[in-house]
């Protein structure tokens, strides 16, 4: 998973969801997830699955880029699909498909959101510790990733990682990875460091969280809302479930309009993204 | 093989309550423990031990369905409460990415807290029966790895177990509706209330599949943790034998 082109369209993005507080988008992104809990129904999960997908395209994130690195948890979730196996496919793709739609839900809020500001948002409930453990961990990623880089160049430089050698390969990798923990250690203490010389005291971006509910927030909230609500409906009433088909052909029709109006309709698309 | 990637809404609302309610009094006592020790020192460390576990998580060996969590080494280098705190925040973040789902990172710190803590005990008891060896920290790790893959990998099927997941009853899959009538592949069952009894998920063959793939992951995991920790006890020995918590 490449964590540096999440963090990049993240803090680089200008479409409709980035503009949006982050509060607003982790409400939203609490209402998809207990539309998930709630709800059995393929069809239900299925539409929303295909209204998280035209977020996608309205918020002007590369499509299959986004989709792809979503779809990666859904692998371990199939080992557990197949153990629920019982002669109808129905109950592994369900359960399938609510993998999909959380990870997509969340994705969609980090592709969206710098990783600070959602901490920022939640601290209040969070202690000190763990608040100051999760912004170290952000910026140690980010250290480690270039350190990683570095280390399997000069590894392959220097014969370290040879065909056919893999306990040989395997020694010198870890010990790369022992390398990487030390390094990265002095790194990262040094910026905690230079972060407390600065005035740093577990606080981060107070003013993000204290935003009141402006028109860019009510876009997220709506959608949020409104799956929420089709969720609901389709838990506490049988006829519901009827009408799914045209809850599913609006979903479609959604991300058709989505996909003109990004694509066709507007001449900017393409020009903010890393390729 | 031990982090539970079960999807969000198929375990049951009390086991994920209860699993959240566990871990958030254990970290209560984790930062209780931790709060005489110097913290300036170690949040750095807990940020680069988390990013290693991240890593490590979220790259896959895609034939067996593993990935490696490297939480016995957070154990190792932070000790088990510092070690658990880690593992909650590598839960929480890999969470966002969508990896194991939002509302079982309670149960999930649970079982991989176990992983780190357990190895940390193992770790230092095995370093105490093998102090003569040259290779006695190196050694050491990997069993201590070896053995608490197993226990945390048992851990997570008694969670499965316990929720006693019956996917067709707790999904409420209704197979009259429009989609059970259209494209269902299976034929109409005259047995069908027997069959939705007895359509637990198979705890043996669940377990079985585990521990048969897990096998190769925690050999490669338990020499990974070996070579890692045999390279920080000599380069930077103050690390894991001195300062864990």
């Amino acid at each position: 998973m490449d964590i540096g082109i999440i963090d990049y369209f993240a803090n680089s993005g200008e479409g409709l969801l980035h503009r949006a507080s982050p509060l607003y988008k982790i409400i939203s992104t609490v209402f998809v997830l207990a539309s998930i809990v709630i709800t059995n129904d393929f069809i239900v999960l299925l539409s929303i699955y295909l209204m998280l997908a035209s977020l996608v395209i309205l918020a002007r994130l590369p499509f299959l880029k986004i989709i792809s690195i979503a779809a990666y948890p859904a692998i371990f979730a199939v080992l557990f699909a197949i153990s629920s196996w019982s002669e109808d496919w129905i109950i592994p793709a369900t359960i399938i498909l609510k993998a999909l739609c959380a990870a997509l839900a969340m994705v969609i809020l980090i592709v969206t959101t710098p990783y600070p500001s959602v901490f920022s948002s939640i601290s209040p409930f969070l202690p000190r510790v763990i608040l100051e453990g999760l912004y170290l961990t952000y910026r140690s990623l980010f250290i480690l990733l270039e350190l990683m880089g570095n280390l399997l160049r000069a590894l392959r430089i220097r014969g370290g990682l040879s065909p056919r050698r893999y306990i040989k390969n395997i020694s010198n990798f870890a010990s790369g990875i022992g390398l990487l923990l030390i390094r990265g250690f002095d790194l990262s203490e040094r910026f905690y460091g230079v972060m407390q010389v600065r005035g740093y005291s577990g606080k981060i971006a107070e003013e993000e969280r204290k935003r009141k509910l402006g028109h860019e927030d009510i876009f997220p909230i709506a959608v949020g809302l409104f799956i929420l609500s089709v969720s609901l409906g389709a838990r506490l009433e049988d006829d519901f479930k009827l009408y799914g088909i045209y809850l599913l052909t609006l979903s479609i029709v959604f991300v058709c309009c989505s996909a003109y109006y990004v694509y066709f309709h507007n001449s900017t698309r393409g020009v903010f993204w890393k390729r | 093989m031990s982090h539970i990637h079960i999807p969000d809404g198929v375990l049951p609302i009390w086991l994920v309550v209860i699993g959240w309610i566990a871990t958030a009094v254990i970290l209560y006592l984790c930062i209780r423990r931790v709060r005489n020790v110097q913290l300036g020192r170690k949040i750095p460390l807990i940020g680069i031990v988390s990013a290693i576990m991240i890593v490590g998580m979220t790259l896959e060996i895609v034939p067996i369905a593993y990935h490696i969590n490297m939480s016995v080494i957070a154990g190792i280098v932070l000790g088990p409460a510092l070690g658990f705190i880690s593992v909650f925040i590598v839960d929480l973040m890999i969470a966002m990415f969508g990896h194991g789902g939002f509302t079982v990172v309670g149960l999930n710190t649970l079982v991989v807290g176990t992983e780190a803590a357990v190895g940390f005990y193992f770790f230092h008891a095995f370093l105490g029966l093998l102090s003569s060896s040259k290779i006695s920290a190196g050694l050491s790790a990997a069993l201590a790895t070896m053995l608490s893959l197993i226990i945390s990998t048992s851990l997570m099927i008694g969670i499965v177990y316990l929720s006693q997941v019956n996917p067709e009853k707790i999904l409420h899959v209704d197979k009259e509706n429009f989609i059970g009538k259209v494209f269902s592949l299976g034929p109409h069952r005259e047995n069908e209330k027997h069959e939705m009894q007895d359509n637990k998920i198979d705890i043996e063959t669940f377990a079985k599949t585990v521990f048969f793939l897990g096998m190769f992951g925690w050999i490669l995991e338990a020499v990974i943790s070996g070579f890692v920790i045999r390279y920080v006890s000599r380069v930077r020995p103050d690390l894991i034998l001195s300062e864990a918590t």
